[in-house]
């Protein structure tokens, strides 16, 4: 199985992608026959009802948030590009890719890119911003019909009152970074891919 | 589960736990990939180290190792080989390098590693590899076989540096180059026996010049030495997972937390708590005391102790009797007096009742030292965290899921204390908030306490009326049942709506559900403790008039086997020799007020446990099931009105607890299977109780998290267990024990039975020295000497304290103000201070120019050290800053910590709410 999958994958698309994201060769095939084998319908790409098979997201009350992750806006497929691409942000910061001098940009895996990701989960409408609506409906996603409304919406407002420091009632990608700055991002939104 | 830190468990809770240890995300990767995995594995198989579990194995390496490894990759500035050399490649580095690090070439490496990087083109680099590799091997060498003398080790090294540095270089190059190949060729459009041919090749290739670039002959023996650290290491992770899920109970009581909060769950890790300790009480009594009484001991029905009364045995085997621990239950191990004072039993010449002693002592002094330590440890968590109260709902509403969950059932477990740890923190705040009317508040809160005065008072005389009218009754005869039973009624009834009142009186006080709850606890512990106290008054007064009976029965008893004998011989005057021996069962015997004492507090635990049981089942079940099914036809909404379901009552259930073993510590001198007993009831009580709350009672109204420490019970346990210790203390060492029943018999004290054994069993020296042990002068120096010990720790602590205080606030300030230079970049400035101060009021005056003072500010502050990543855009934030400083000029208001050395703490334009300490929100 692993290399049918691999020889469907081409020796330059390898090389693309791990320029790109910077995994290794193996990790890459690897995760390839994960694609593939979540692919069920054997078109090269996955569309929402394969990840929601995948039972850690099928409980995971923000499962539809993370799927929707996966998708470039407007789009219902995600080729292994996009997968891998997705996949780039949990990839481990490694020790000597710290010290590099990055040319073009800054990899998928920095600490920023992570927040990025962590952030668009909760921007429901990709404006950049978390208003308090996208905040209540998180929250309901979180805890059910367990706290009423009311009380959800003070969290809300709580919540947004103690990261908000421009006073527009919104959490900027700035005020996120600021609020998780404590937290161990690098290592926390990290996956040990098998090499 | 063990108390953690407050940070630890918050970091937990938040973390966004991608990476953990669960790893069940890469695990299924894992299993979806195996196929893949395996054929790689078995692939590079041979040139690893064709271990089967290799591959596993590397996974399990903690990234520690792996991290280090990268390092000192990094370290070479070796950019070239990326990540595309793949695991066997990056194996040997490993092994490699790690040998370096493990045989002390550190050193060497890292001179290596330096002279690489001077290097600029990458052939040099490369040279410095090789280098790099000879020193590896030379230190291997070194460290391994010790076979050169170091110069002339140092001189080899050289010398092959400077010979063979361009050939080592290249032959380096060819290896990497094979090893690529070796990992890529399941990816080349070949067939497989080309593939096979090649990758033969390339293997030979490979060992033969590894091994002729000096890895191959200590290589063997590092890898077998890798592979063992390897096992260990995943051998050290397995068992600590073993270990994890040892902890029992630990799903039940994680699955209460999840539903109910961390303070009832407190109730429970307490409970687990008791049940571990009294296991080793039970373990040390069962041991030593009645295991060998069984087996060694002389066996049921020999002498008078140890069997039923003639008058009694005929009622001695009925259920009735045997649950009010009479007839055969009363002559048997469970109790005192069934012990005999021989001084040794069995073949073993096992002393029996000098280890009954020391194990009734022993049973206190393990009491008080795992109090005492599980005290000291709860204080110790807690400390260190100072970060709490920052962003407390930014984190819950981020980060509190773990994205690692992959079993449902979990799944609803974490959700739901996702949704109690809201509700938690929804009642932190809301107490945080209330500031109404201070002096009302006040007034309330000195009038509950003085109506709990009055009540406790109350209840006291009333103990105490009760107690002197039983004592009339004492005397009298043909009582009614309920004269008989009047204490104990009203003792059960002031212990049941004693809390009651309690917990409405309470209400006027409006504290935090925590406070309220050590209140609680506070006060019906005070009145248990009039309520024990009283029963302990009872039992030394009867104690008293057993004594005074005993010595009237002693000569009654003697004079009744002369008797007997007398008889005997008048009876049968042809019988000659001795007259058959007295059955035992008959006789006169003494009251055996320990035996009594026992019996007394064994029937005390019996009933506490059957109430216990019963409330839960009546109170919490019946009312759950009857709210539950009758709801469908009555009049009111039962669920939401007036019966409701029950909450769980965790002031109620702890005290009960607490003096449950308090009774045990008591009890189990006069009768050492009430550990076995009690060990029983915390076991079910656990099953139980967990069944119970989960099956039928609802959440608190308002959920509260527990205080980090459980301090309070443990400091109400430390409590309890001294009130028990002083009673049998005050009998082992005053009280004559009763004449003809238990192991201390015949002597004027129990504690005799030391004295004794000093006297015979030891050397006569040992007699002396503890003579001298003994003197007066001794002891008070000793005492004196633990004073000024305790005095030194303490003054010693404060000073450890203190240097806390003020490290936490260094710390606090430290954070301030990279928190200032991140947001606006210039608070080390002492001339943009002094600007700054000015700047609410230039904001407020004209609102043209913040952006103008913006710009300035940002260009003298332009010296910041640090750039964050995050901090991109820069110039928008700090307008904004400004602004809000104009919009808001008392920003400065809520400021409360202590000013830092730099003057006034944050700064006037930073806005106060990112710290938590802004206005309260509108709400």
């Amino acid at each position: 199985m692993g290399s049918r999958a691999s020889s469907l994958l081409r020796e330059e698309d390898i090389e693309e992608i791990k320029k790109e994201t910077g995994f290794s060769h193996s990790q890459i095939t690897r995760l390839y026959s994960r694609f593939h084998s979540l692919d069920k319908g054997e078109n090269g790409a996955l569309s929402r009802e394969d990840f929601q098979r995948i039972p850690e997201l099928a409980i995971n009350p923000l499962g539809d948030r993370i799927i929707n992750a996966f998708f470039p806006e407007g789009e219902d497929q995600v080729n292994f590009r996009g997968f891998m691409r997705t996949l780039a942000h949990f990839r481990p910061v490694e020790d000597n890719e710290k010290n590099k001098v990055l040319t073009p940009g800054e990899p998928l895996n920095s600490r920023t890119n992570k927040l990025l990701f962590a952030f668009r989960l909760y921007d429901l409408d990709r404006d950049d911003k978390i208003s308090r609506d996208e905040l209540l409906q998180v929250l309901r996603m979180m805890v059910g019909v367990n706290i009423s409304d009311e009380q959800l919406g003070s969290i809300a407002d709580r919540t947004i009152q103690e990261a908000d420091t421009n006073g527009d009632m919104c959490i900027s990608f700035n005020e996120f970074t600021k609020v998780l700055e404590k937290v161990d991002v690098e290592q926390k939104m990290s996956i040990r891919f098998l090499h | 589960m063990p108390k953690k830190s407050d940070t630890a468990r918050k970091l937990e809770d938040v973390g966004i736990d991608i990476d953990g240890e669960v790893e069940s995300a890469e695990e299924d990767k894992k299993a979806k990939g195996k196929g893949a995995k395996k054929t790689a594995a078995g692939k590079r198989g041979k040139a690893v180290t064709s271990e089967d579990g290799e591959d596993e194995d590397e996974d399990d390496e903690p990234p520690r190792g792996r991290r280090a490894a990268k390092k000192k990759k990094a370290a070479q500035a070796d950019e070239e080989d990326s990540d595309d050399d793949i695991p066997q490649r990056r194996c040997a580095g490993n092994r490699r390098r790690g040998k370096v690090r493990e045989s002390g070439g550190d050193g060497e490496n890292k001179k290596s590693g330096r002279k690489s990087k001077r290097g600029g083109n990458k052939k040099q680099k490369d040279k410095g590899k090789g280098k790099d590799k000879d020193n590896d091997k030379d230190s291997d060498k070194d460290e391994k076989k010790k076979k050169n003398s170091s110069g002339d080790d140092s001189k080899s090294d050289e010398e092959e540096e400077s010979m063979s540095e361009g050939e080592m270089a290249k032959l380096m190059e060819e290896v990497e180059e094979k090893k690529k190949l070796i990992a890529n060729i399941r990816n080349k459009p070949w067939r497989m026996k080309r593939r096979l041919k090649v990758l033969k090749e390339a293997q030979q290739f490979v060992d033969k010049f590894e091994g002729a670039l000096g890895k191959g002959k200590g290589r063997k023996l590092y890898a077998y030495k890798v592979m063992m650290m390897k096992k260990w290491i995943k051998f050290q992770r397995d068992f600590e997972n073993f270990r994890t899920s040892c902890i029992p109970w630990e799903r039940k009581i994680k699955e209460v937390e999840s539903h109910f909060g961390s303070s009832v769950a407190s109730y429970f890790i307490f409970l687990r708590w008791m049940y571990g300790m009294n296991l080793v009480l039970f373990g040390l009594t069962f041991g030593l005391v009645v295991i060998p009484e069984v087996l060694m001991g002389l066996p049921y029905g020999s002498i008078p102790r140890k069997t039923v009364p003639r008058p009694e045995q005929a009622t001695a085997m009925d259920y009735s009797v045997l649950t009010d621990f009479n007839g055969y239950c009363k002559y048997s191990v469970l109790f005192y007096g069934y012990y005999n004072n021989q001084r040794t039993i069995g073949f073993l010449k096992f002393r029996l009742p000098l280890s009954y002693l020391l194990v009734g002592i022993g049973s206190f002094g393990y009491s008080l030292m795992v109090v005492i330590r599980t005290m000291a440890k709860n204080a110790d968590v807690g400390g260190g965290d100072g970060e709490d109260s920052e962003f407390t709902f930014a984190w819950k509403m981020f980060t509190s899921w773990d994205y690692l969950i992959g079993n449902a059932e979990t799944a609803d477990n974490k959700f739901a204390s996702i949704t109690t740890s809201f509700k938690e923190s929804i009642v932190d705040e809301q107490e945080n908030q209330k500031d109404e009317n201070i002096h009302l508040r006040r007034f309330l809160r000195v009038l509950a306490n003085f109506l709990i005065t009055c009540t406790l008072g109350g209840s006291g005389y009333l103990i105490y009326f009760v107690v002197k009218r039983s004592q009339e009754f004492a005397n009298m005869d043909n009582l009614s049942w309920y004269e008989k039973n009047e204490m104990e009624i009203i003792m059960s009834l002031l212990g049941l709506v004693g809390p009651m009142l309690f917990e409405t009186i309470a209400e006027l006080e409006e504290y935090h559900p925590r406070i309220a709850l050590k209140w609680q606890l506070g006060r019906i512990f005070a009145l248990f403790l009039g309520n024990l106290y009283t029963f302990l008054l009872a039992l030394f007064d009867e104690v008293n008039s057993k004594l005074a009976e005993e010595d009237s029965i002693k000569n009654a008893s003697i004079w009744f086997v002369k008797e007997y004998y007398a008889n005997f011989s008048a009876n049968n005057p042809n019988y000659t020799g001795t007259p058959p021996p007295l059955d035992p069962s008959d006789g006169i015997r003494g009251p055996c007020w320990e035996t009594a004492v026992g019996l007394e507090f064994v029937k005390l635990t019996i009933s506490d446990i059957q109430v216990t049981y019963l409330t839960i089942l009546i109170g919490d079940f019946l009312r759950a099931l009857i709210v539950r099914f009758l709801n469908y036809c009555w009049c009111w909404d039962l669920e939401a009105g007036w019966p409701s379901y029950g909450e769980f009552d965790i002031s109620g259930n702890v005290l009960g607890l607490v003096f449950n073993q308090g009774m045990i510590w008591m009890g189990a001198f006069y009768a050492p299977g009430l550990v076995g007993i009690n060990v029983l009831r915390l076991l079910s009580s656990m099953y139980y109780q967990c069944w119970a709350v989960m099956a039928c009672n609802v959440p608190h109204e308002r959920v509260f998290k527990a205080s980090k420490s459980n301090n309070f019970y443990m400091g109400l346990l430390l409590l309890i267990l001294f009130l028990s210790l002083l009673p049998v203390v005050y009998t082992i060492m005053t009280l004559p024990p009763s004449f003809d029943c238990g192991p201390f018999s015949g002597k004027a004290k129990m504690i005799d039975i030391v004295m004794e054994t000093i006297d015979m069993d030891l050397p006569a020296f040992m007699g002396t020295i503890l003579g001298y042990l003994a003197n007066p002068g001794l002891i008070i120096a000793a005492v004196l000497l633990m004073v000024l010990a305790i005095y030194y720790l303490n003054s010693v602590s404060q000073a450890y304290q203190n240097a806390n205080m003020e490290l936490k606030k260094k710390m606090q300030m430290a954070r301030d103000e990279d928190k200032n230079r991140r947001n606006n970049k210039d608070s080390t400035n002492q001339v943009m201070k002094d600007l700054e101060d000015l700047l609410p009021k230039n904001a407020q005056t004209s609102h043209a120019h913040p952006e103008k003072n913006a710009e300035k500010r940002h260009d003298q502050g332009g010296k910041s050290p640090k750039v964050k990543p995050g901090s991109a855009g820069n110039d928008v934030r700090l307008q904004k800053d400004v602004s809000l400083a104009s919009a808001n000029p008392n920003a400065r208001g809520p400021v409360t910590r202590a000013p830092g050395p730099r003057g006034p703490g944050p700064l006037p334009g930073q806005p106060g709410a990112g710290r938590g300490q802004g206005p309260p929100p509108r709400r």
